[in-house]
């Protein structure tokens, strides 16, 4: 009979991690863009970001042009989509500081670069691949991460993220 | 005086670079991605050998293609012949092929092509493909912006053809000309931002200049600038083009530009 309760238990335990699921997701994306000074080219990247379904809410410091971006429950973006964005209005990335699940950093198209541990249930974290900071940063970051065999390769499927919490 | 008035009225304007954002050359910076820009640029310049001024009506619209290319077509028309009267229109594409941003800074470089078609008289020996004359023209810009500077300056290279049916480019004239000039835009207001309500105001001057490859004739302007924007998103200029030397005839040198300008974000997702 003990067998069987203990079997009964793991099994139970499997199907409430199975039905706990859900997707990994970004809830905040905090944007620094680089390469501008006026508040026209600050509202380009506003409508850039604003024109994302997902986006529930973009607030925008205009001395720093640091947006951040609240996202809707549920989505599957990935720090690329602001890349774009930012970039189609005619600008840059300087820094991603992104927050999300836990869970997402053991997720496949993520690669952790820093030993920190991160929050239990949300993680907050910087993308440091190029096109997500600054030219002359990531010249110092190819030193510092030329160890890390992906890192070099600047893939764009894949995201070397710097747990920041 | 009053067509004018009247177009400064009915149209707002708006735009996206503002430092950048010269009123008779363009930066090395494009509109964004997926974007349309409409610009209403309205110039009265003084005849020099004849009582008035001359009216141009210059309406110009602006796609982002993608983030590093533009193009843009625009149409002239003009009260040289005492009645508003479409002369002609010109296709243009630019290419941003370098971006080297920072914080607050960029250095980008671009390229663009134009040709235009015009079928006005020829009266000066000023090659102008923007309103005058049917030809084409081609040259690389370089802008730098260092915080609320914007330093562009460009080079190009513009011929002229004949204007049909009825004028043909004079054989005495040289056709094709070295454009250059050199810009400066400065954010005069506000020193810090608190909204994107905030109207901006910035001042510019820019250096325009020709020489006729052929002859060495040459001109050199002035164009000071005021401009506002307004909600970040309409733009309004104002400036005045002063000749400073010319070794070369020039029907109307001197005059003002009023420039409206809006840009339609996202036309598709």
């Amino acid at each position: 009979m003990k067998n069987i309760t203990k079997l009964k238990t793991v099994v139970s335990l499997l199907l409430i991690l199975g039905s706990s699921y859900t997707n990994a997701q970004i809830t905040k994306a905090e944007i620094r863009a680089t390469g501008l000074t006026c508040s026209m080219c600050s509202n380009a990247i506003n409508k850039q970001l604003k024109s994302l379904t997902e986006v529930l809410n973009v607030e925008t410091d205009l001395n720093t042009n640091t947006f951040t971006v609240t996202l809707k429950e549920n989505n599957e973006l990935n720090p690329k989509i602001f890349k774009d964005k930012v970039e189609k209005a005619g600008f840059f990335i300087g820094s991603l500081m992104i927050t999300a699940k836990s869970e997402i950093i053991s997720k496949n198209p993520y690669v952790v670069v820093n030993n920190k541990k991160s929050g239990v249930t949300e993680t907050q974290f910087q993308v440091v691949d190029k096109g997500y900071v600054t030219d002359k940063e990531f010249k110092k970051l190819s030193k510092t991460y030329k160890d890390i065999s992906t890192y070099v390769l600047n893939s764009e499927d894949d995201f070397h993220i710097k747990i920041l919490n | 005086m009053r067509k004018l008035l009247f177009v400064f009225l009915t149209i707002s304007s708006q735009t996206l670079l503002s430092q950048e954002l010269f009123v008779v050359t363009d930066p090395a910076s494009n509109v964004p991605a997926n974007s349309l820009a409409v610009n209403i640029m309205q110039s009265t310049f003084k005849e020099k050998f004849e009582p008035g001024y001359n009216y141009h009506l210059m309406p110009e619209i602006t796609y982002g293609v993608n983030k590093n290319l533009m193009v843009r077509g625009s149409a002239f028309i003009s009260t040289r012949s005492n009645e508003l009267y479409g002369e002609g229109g010109s296709v243009m594409a630019k290419y941003r092929f370098l971006s080297s941003d920072d914080l607050n800074s960029h250095f980008r470089m671009a390229a663009y092509g134009r040709y235009s078609f015009n079928r006005a008289d020829i009266h000066q020996e000023q090659i102008e493909i923007l309103g005058h004359n049917t030809g084409f023209e081609t040259g690389i810009i370089a802008t730098k912006l260092i915080h609320k500077l914007a330093i562009s300056s460009s080079l190009s290279f513009e011929k002229a053809l004949d204007n049909k049916p009825n004028y043909p480019f004079p054989d005495y004239l040289g056709n094709n000309a070295t454009n250059y000039n050199l810009s400066f835009g400065k954010l005069m207001y506000p020193k810090k931002y608190t909204s994107f309500k905030q109207t901006n105001i910035n001042l510019m001057v820019e250096f325009v200049g020709q020489t006729i490859n052929e002859n060495g004739k040459s001109y050199l302007d002035v164009v000071p600038a005021i401009q506002f924007i307004f909600n970040s998103q309409a733009r309004l200029d104002f400036a005045y083009r002063q000749e400073l030397i010319s070794s070369m005839v020039r029907s109307a040198p001197n005059g003002f530009y009023l420039n409206l300008y809006y840009t339609f974000f996202n036309l598709k997702k």
